[in-house]
């Protein structure tokens, strides 16, 4: 199964990219691919690391079968190297020329001390963007700390402001969201570095070493925490399921009466009295239609009276039932709290067509996946073929620059591919 | 030395969080990036000013006097823009709001579907005035299907995507996620689908329409969730998940949540002086890394033969992290980082706001707080890039532009405004709000230009 690079029209066709990377770099590798580069992952002959991350497919573990690995490198080849021999570092270093982008996850030094840092790569393709993507940069105290996703979003802020009111947790921890958002910080963060960099090099012809921190990335993941520090001395605390404050406010996630949660968004705005006009339908408007709420300075002095009344009547009814009449007849931005499950059966993104299906030929088997998050009118993203299986283009890759079939195999025995 | 996008102009019609967020990394990369803004509290403070001046929801510093341009937080999130003020709701308005796209390369804005349209500015509009004009919208739920009329902000784009349920401890609600992450993250895929665009326009003259939404760009963050259900048909209403800061939740089936691997220990634990974030997280994803937090608590004798293995830890999570919480207890949270850390245990403190700025000594050295000036509030720490670029360096060395600001250069160098129809459009609602006192500094810009 191969990727025919002549077919491919993404935004970024004809970007060629060298993925050295960990789970830091991967979601990174991944969107460039979906948007129609030709990301190289190269791979120790072992396989990545995240390779063996599940869960896996049936739950079989094996290197072609973690659907961790399936979502984060679809579109990408896979060719392996074993970077410790030379003539893996070389091979690398024939790869590099024809690059226009290095993305890399190693700890700092590793690549200057394997002689295959920016400056040695830049001698040879002036143009070439180097991405280093690490946790903490390359220079620092912390530069040698070991993290992980959990540890990210420890230091990055995010678990300080994630938690529960003392009446759901005594304890008050903090609570270190899931899915592999420390990760996605710095990678959405080194992505934006790199195609500044490329719109750069178009204009100069020149490259550059990009120095990205993970940890700096989700540092600046809080919205208005740290201007809440810096310009007023505000330190936030975790509440359920809403904005972490300096003072406690109302509950904004409301079970209903179907045993979900939905939502109730931002501030109250005037349109909250269409609503009103659907809880009087089943007689639970309470006071809410009393025309002193049309004064905004009382419906503001009122607000959490009004939200409780509403609230009351949101787990009375179901979810669905509350939020599209929220949304339809009051224009307000509510949301019910859908578990991943839930997402598959939404006719809106069905439409706008975000869910795709993958084709795994070696499985006879065809998977849906999450697209992308924008419709780009003229280059689709796209998947364009399921995660490589572990060196699945290696002959491919290493023969278009000089290594031939009997070359690969001398290679192979060695241990180099 | 130049910036990486320098050259490059965008057209800002941009409010509230997640747009002015994708805007700021446009500017602090280079681009010329100009903020059209309509100061008037009567339409929702389509700038961002108005919202953040109510009275106890701002972040005016104590000691400044309240106004439209005293917001800490409006500094941080438009730094390095230039504004303009505008009525896109008047004939002359919406013209210099064509000629300014017409100059332009990139137009960004996150109302809701079908605003722009409204104002005589749809996608086709833009392109008869500029045909390779990049167009960035970014509303909640798209321009297009069946429910592109709905709005959502952070909270709800985070409830519909999954990422509010992917948050929490097992038999309690969702915890959710404490502030807008789905404003930030929404602000990345805007920049992110702008410098797409730009790829392709550069490689082929193409412009196109960047139509996000961003509950789909929640919902991309799911993917091994998402997966697990379409391949295994394992859900997520499930017993033990999400497991709270644990891999895998004590007396749960021993499946993969989602956060990477399967390890234990891998927990939050309380420290000296038990503050609401006095909290250290201490992960060992081998059992190198657990012999080395067994050695670090001195081989304590309830640490036996039963947590040696991966499966023994977590078959006796609780007792685990029990004793391990009465050894760190003992610890203030940085010094038990290091001490951690250099076992060779990963671990670290939960920092908040206050200690990313006062006490995280990584970000003190890479300079990630260093001050820029702004007109009115003077020299405040601003939260610069995350990279360091050794061809085109990105420092945040401005901080926002006061509403208004650079009217004369724009409106009268750019799109040929008169002085005069500029002082003229002061007072009959082009230039700025009737209902608002125009602001002095206004005035003497005009002045000043005119003396020149």
């Amino acid at each position: 199964m191969t990727t025919d690079q002549s077919t491919v029209s993404g935004p970024l066709t004809g970007v060629r990219v060298l993925e050295l990377s960990n789970q830091l770099g991967q979601w990174c590798g991944k969107l460039m691919a979906d948007f129609g580069a030709d990301v190289i992952k190269i791979e120790p002959p072992t396989g990545a690391a995240e390779r063996q991350v599940g869960p896996f497919y049936a739950d079989v573990e094996d290197p072609n079968r973690s659907l961790y690995f399936w979502h984060y490198n679809t579109s990408k080849k896979s060719v392996t190297l074993d970077l410790d021999q030379p003539e893996g570092r070389d091979l690398f270093r024939r790869l590099a020329r024809t690059a226009d982008v290095v993305l890399e996850t190693m700890p700092p030094g590793t690549l200057d001390a394997m002689g295959l840092g920016y400056e040695s790569l830049a001698a040879e393709n002036p143009g070439l963007i180097v991405c280093s993507l690490t946790d903490f940069g390359q220079s620092g105290p912390w530069v040698g700390y070991q993290m992980t996703d959990m540890l990210h979003l420890a230091a990055g802020g995010q678990m300080a402001a994630c938690g529960y009111d003392e009446v759901d947790d005594p304890e008050r921890r903090p609570i270190a969201p899931g899915g592999g958002n420390g990760y996605h910080m710095g990678a959405h963060y080194a992505y934006i570095a790199t195609m500044a960099a490329l719109y750069h090099r178009s204009v100069t012809g020149q490259g550059q070493h990009l120095d990205v921190s993970a940890h700096e990335s989700a540092a600046l993941t809080t919205e208005m925490h740290i201007p809440n520090w810096i310009y007023t001395n505000v330190v936030v605390q975790r509440q359920t399921g809403r904005h972490a404050g300096a003072r406690p406010s109302a509950p904004s996630q409301i079970p209903t009466g179907d045993g979900r949660y939905v939502n109730m968004g931002g501030g109250l705005s005037s349109s909250f009295r269409a609503f009103v006009e659907v809880m009087a339908e089943s007689g639970q408007a309470g006071d809410l239609q009393d025309l002193k709420y049309l004064d905004p300075d009382v419906m503001q002095e009122n607000t959490d009276h009004i939200r409780n009344q509403i609230a009351q009547f949101v787990k009375t009814v179901p979810a669905e039932t509350s939020y599209v009449a929220a949304q339809e007849i009051a224009g307000m931005p509510w949301g019910i709290v859908r578990a991943p499950d839930e997402l598959l059966d939404d006719e809106h993104f069905r439409e706008r067509g975000f869910f795709i299906d993958v084709e795994h030929p070696e499985l006879g088997q065809t998977f849906t996946y999450p697209g992308a998050a924008a419709v780009f009118t003229a280059t689709p993203q796209q998947i364009y073929r399921r995660a490589p299986l572990l060196g699945e283009d290696t002959a491919e890759v290493l023969g278009a620059v000089g290594i031939d079939a009997s070359r690969l195999e001398q290679l192979r025995a060695s241990g180099v591919v | 030395m130049t910036r990486p996008l320098e050259g490059l102009r965008v057209v800002d019609f941009t409010w509230v969080r997640a747009g002015p967020w994708a805007a700021r990394w446009l500017a602090i990369l280079g681009a010329d990036v100009i903020k059209v803004e309509w100061p008037d509290p009567a339409i929702g403070g389509s700038t961002g000013r108005v919202v953040r001046n109510v009275p106890g929801m701002g972040s005016t510093p104590d000691g400044v006097p309240r106004s439209m341009n005293s917001d800490g937080h409006f500094n941080d999130m438009h730094a390095m823009k230039r504004s303009v003020t505008m009525n896109l709701r008047s004939a002359r308005g919406l013209e210099l709001a064509k000629k300014l796209i017409a100059q332009a390369d990139i137009v960004i804005e996150n109302f809701s579907a079908g605003v722009l349209k409204s104002w005589g500015l749809s996608f086709p509009e833009m392109q008869a005035i500029k045909p390779d004009i990049i167009y960035v919208s970014m509303a909640g739920f798209g321009h297009t299907g069946p429910r592109a009329h709905f709005q959502t902000m952070g909270p709800s784009v985070q409830a519909l995507s999954g990422l509010t349920y992917i948050s929490g401890i097992p038999g309690k609600p969702p915890a959710g996620w404490g502030w807008s992450y789905m404003d930030d993250t929404g602000g990345m895929y805007g920049a992110i689908g702008a410098l797409t665009a730009l790829q392709h326009r550069t490689r082929t003259g193409e412009g196109q329409h960047v139509d996000l939404s961003q509950v789909a760009a929640g919902m991309t963050l799911l993917g091994p969730a998402l997966l697990d259900l379409t391949a295994n048909g394992r859900g997520s209403r499930r017993e033990g998940f999400p497991p709270g800061d644990r891999a895998v939740w004590p007396g749960t089936p021993k499946v993969h949540n989602y956060r990477g691997p399967i390890a234990a220990p891998h927990n939050t634990y309380r420290t000296l002086g038990g503050g609401h974030n006095d909290w250290v997280g201490i992960v060992c994803q081998t059992d190198a890394q657990w012999q080395a937090l067994k050695h670090a608590m001195g081989d304590p004798a309830w640490a036996d033969a039963r947590f040696d293995t991966l499966d023994g830890r977590l078959d006796h999570q609780d007792e685990m992290d029990q004793q391990i919480q009465a050894w760190v207890e003992g610890f203030e949270k940085y010094a038990l980082t290091d001490r951690l850390q250099s076992a060779g245990v990963p671990a670290m403190a939960v920092q908040s706001n206050e200690d990313r700025v006062e006490h995280d000594p990584q970000l003190r050295a890479r300079g990630m707080y260093d001050p820029a000036s702004h007109p009115i509030l003077g020299s405040w720490p601003m939260q610069h890039a995350p990279w360091t670029m050794s061809g085109t360096p990105t420092p945040v060395d401005r901080g926002a532009p006061i509403c208004g600001e650079h009217n004369v250069e724009i409106l009268c160098g750019m799109l040929g405004v008169s002085e005069t129809e500029l002082r003229e459009g002061y007072a009959d609602n082009t230039f700025w709000p009737k209902s608002v006192p125009l602001e002095s500094y206004l005035l003497e810009a005009l002045e000043a230009e005119q003396v020149r």
